[in-house]
């Protein structure tokens, strides 16, 4: 047996085998998987209905606070920078949805005792956090989406919104959030009680996102950064994804892809190491 | 990794309690040599010390032992869960580490009793939810999904949240959450804790019709020695990490059977209001020295006495020398240990000590890692 690359099988084949029998098996697709993922988080929020309303009123009410407060101290300064403002706290919610959808999932199912359950799904762990990771991506850009119409209308800005254009933008900008929550998920398999590090993480994530990319240049490595950058120049001034330098693009794509996928390496690393300390179901 | 031994004892085969047909076919659950270490060096822990069994479709194992002895650590070595410093394990000839999505597709775990289902969601949208990340479209269980709830007792309850359900009722969503889809081996880890009589027996029956009627293979563990005497075709006891006995629940007690009797006896002139022992001292010393009788209890025109016998057939005997004595005999009853008793002499009560070892003929297994039946 070799315990260091007994992952959750991501390569290995699935579906019925020689000797099943009668036993029928198999009958489930990944868009059966995507369904009970989304099925369960609509349910979830349901049930949760505070904790919904809750979470989308303070989204709504922080912006207020920042836009009013900010407009009462900084008056014309703020007025001159509200494009940014709002393309910024767009993509905050989004990112800050997308990294704790992650990041708590794991927490919460390991608290719910399900973690393990979740774990020994025949389309293998990797897949099931995955389709998790995309009902979560949906309902960020959902909320991103009610955050934005509420800020455009509470403000009385306008903003280019070429959809196509910013629904890539938007999902390559989230990609490395995504790993970062893949990253924080597996040291809260390792070590349990991490919620503080997420509080932080909401301030890590506006600095990100705010990060003087103009000025200097090699700030666009950083997770996020790159994708901010973009998003704000195609809100504020209506540039098309194929009106981008390709360089641009292409280092947009590779921290997502990079940052994504090194959030999820590190995931699979620590979630081995947990297995082989035997920390899987402890919370 | 190495294969499974292909050769299994006939002491094994014999001990899963099947019939010679079904003994020949693969085997649902196979594990060999596997171990578990946790920690290093002076703080190490052996949790799993080189544990192997065969377990063929269709049979219940109960899995025993001490707090501490590994039971837990074994079943999620088995399942992947805990990753083993050694061995193989095979569920219906899918390797769990090397190739864990087809063995995944073939076993249902319930791991932390009512906890490892969704409170939140219905009893039918966890079964769904299960289903489907179980590898199995909600629709084509649907059928299973409206039996099983039929079988738990859960069916008027199908459409509540698990959170409104009593302990009993979710520990049963759990369970049916586990076999939400057509599993050949379900692993089911202290499955009826805390649960009241009624739950426990609905439990009991379940397992016993998923054994027999669907040939599910199930390993469970547990501290209720009732449920294992009932429910298991063959039991695992663990101390210390090893199996230290693998057997038949009812070879197990006739290994630790000593044919015990509590016998009642009177003198046949014995009147109701007779105030004298209906034994003189002479029957009590020869009984004393015959049988090694410890003491006798007297009750008014009854005398009462314990008398362990070894050989079934010296109870003859007793019975010839009492009525020798003029004795009558009121009642014999039988002083069988049951499987808890056999637990306790097995794990020396508490399990702090090593075994005793019970004696050639039983099938148990030695400390030495050698062939564990």
């Amino acid at each position: 047996m070799s315990p260091e690359t007994a992952g959750p099988g991501e390569s290995a084949a699935r579906g019925p085998r020689a000797g099943d029998g009668e036993r029928e098996r198999g009958t489930a697709t990944l868009g059966t998987l995507l369904w009970a993922q989304t099925k369960k988080r609509l349910l979830l929020m349901y049930r949760y209905p505070l904790n919904t309303l809750s979470g989308l009123a303070m989204t709504f009410l922080f912006f207020g606070m920042v836009f009013f407060g900010g407009r009462a101290v900084a008056g014309q300064a703020l007025t001159d920078s509200l494009g940014g403002i709002i393309v910024g706290y767009f993509l905050w919610s989004m990112a800050l949805g997308a990294f704790s959808g992650v990041a708590r999932s794991v927490t919460q199912e390991s608290e719910w005792g399900t973690l393990e359950q979740l774990y020994m799904s025949p389309f293998g762990y990797g897949r099931v956090m995955i389709a998790g990771i995309v009902v979560g991506l949906l309902e960020s850009v959902a909320w991103g989406a009610a955050t934005l119409a509420f800020m455009l209308a509470v403000t009385g800005k306008a903003l280019y919104l070429p959809v196509a254009t910013v629904a890539v933008l938007t999902v390559f900008a989230v990609a490395p959030a995504i790993g970062l929550g893949f990253f924080f998920g597996g040291l809260a398999l390792l070590y349990k009680r991490v919620e503080n590090i997420f509080n932080v993480m909401q301030f890590v994530l506006i600095g990100l996102i705010a990060a003087p990319t103009v000025g200097v240049v090699w700030l666009r490595l950083l997770p996020i950064a790159q994708g901010s950058y973009l998003l704000t120049l195609s809100m504020q001034e209506g540039i098309r994804l194929w009106e981008f330098p390709p360089t641009e693009l292409a280092l947009l794509a590779g921290t997502a892809v990079a940052y994504f996928g090194l959030g999820y390496a590190a995931f699979q690393r620590m979630a081995g190491r947990a297995r082989r300390q035997g920390l899987m179901g402890h919370y | 990794m190495t294969t499974a031994p292909e050769a299994v004892s006939d002491e094994r085969e014999s001990a899963d309690g099947r019939d010679d047909a079904s003994v020949e076919a693969e085997p649902a659950l196979s594990v060999s040599g596997l171990s578990k270490t946790f920690g290093d060096g002076d703080e190490a822990v052996r949790a799993v010390d080189d544990v192997s069994l065969d377990v063929q479709p269709g049979t219940v194992v109960g899995v025993l032992g001490p707090n501490g002895a590994g039971k837990t650590t074994l079943i999620k070595s088995i399942l992947g869960l805990v990753v083993a410093d050694e061995g193989d394990v095979r569920v219906a000839g899918a390797d769990v580490y090397d190739d864990p999505r087809p063995a995944y597709a073939r076993v249902g775990a319930m791991l932390e009793g009512a906890r490892n289902v969704y409170w939140r969601l219905t009893v039918r949208e966890n079964l769904e939810y299960f289903a489907a990340i179980g590898g199995e479209s909600p629709a084509a269980v649907r059928e299973r999904h409206d039996a099983l709830l039929e079988q738990l007792s859960l069916a008027d309850k199908a459409d509540e949240t698990v959170n409104d359900l009593s302990r009993g009722q979710k520990q049963k969503v759990s369970l049916a959450c586990a076999l939400a889809r057509n599993v050949e081996v379900a692993f089911l880890d202290e499955p009826t804790l805390g649960l009241d009589v009624e739950s426990s027996v609905d439990l009991r029956r379940e397992i016993r019709r998923l054994a027999d009627q669907e040939d599910t293979t199930i390993v469970l563990s547990s501290h209720d020695m009732d449920v294992v005497q009932a429910v298991c075709d063959r039991v695992v006891i663990m101390n210390g990490g090893e199996i230290v006995v693998d057997d038949t629940v009812s070879n197990l007690v006739d290994l630790f059977r000593t044919f015990t009797y509590r016998v009642v006896v009177g003198r046949t002139d014995a009147v109701a209001d007779a105030d004298d022992a209906p034994l003189d001292p002479d029957t009590r010393d020869r009984l004393r020295e015959t049988y090694a009788i410890d003491g006798f209890e007297d009750r008014g025109k009854w005398t009462a006495f314990e008398v362990s016998l070894g050989d079934p057939e010296r109870f003859y005997d007793l019975m010839d020398e009492l009525r020798g004595a003029d004795l009558v005999v009121n009642a014999v009853e039988s002083v069988d240990p049951d499987l808890e008793a056999v637990f306790l002499e097995l794990t020396n009560g508490d399990g702090s000590t090593p075994m005793s070892d019970p004696g050639e003929s039983g099938r148990t297994a030695g400390a030495d890692g050698g062939d564990r039946a």
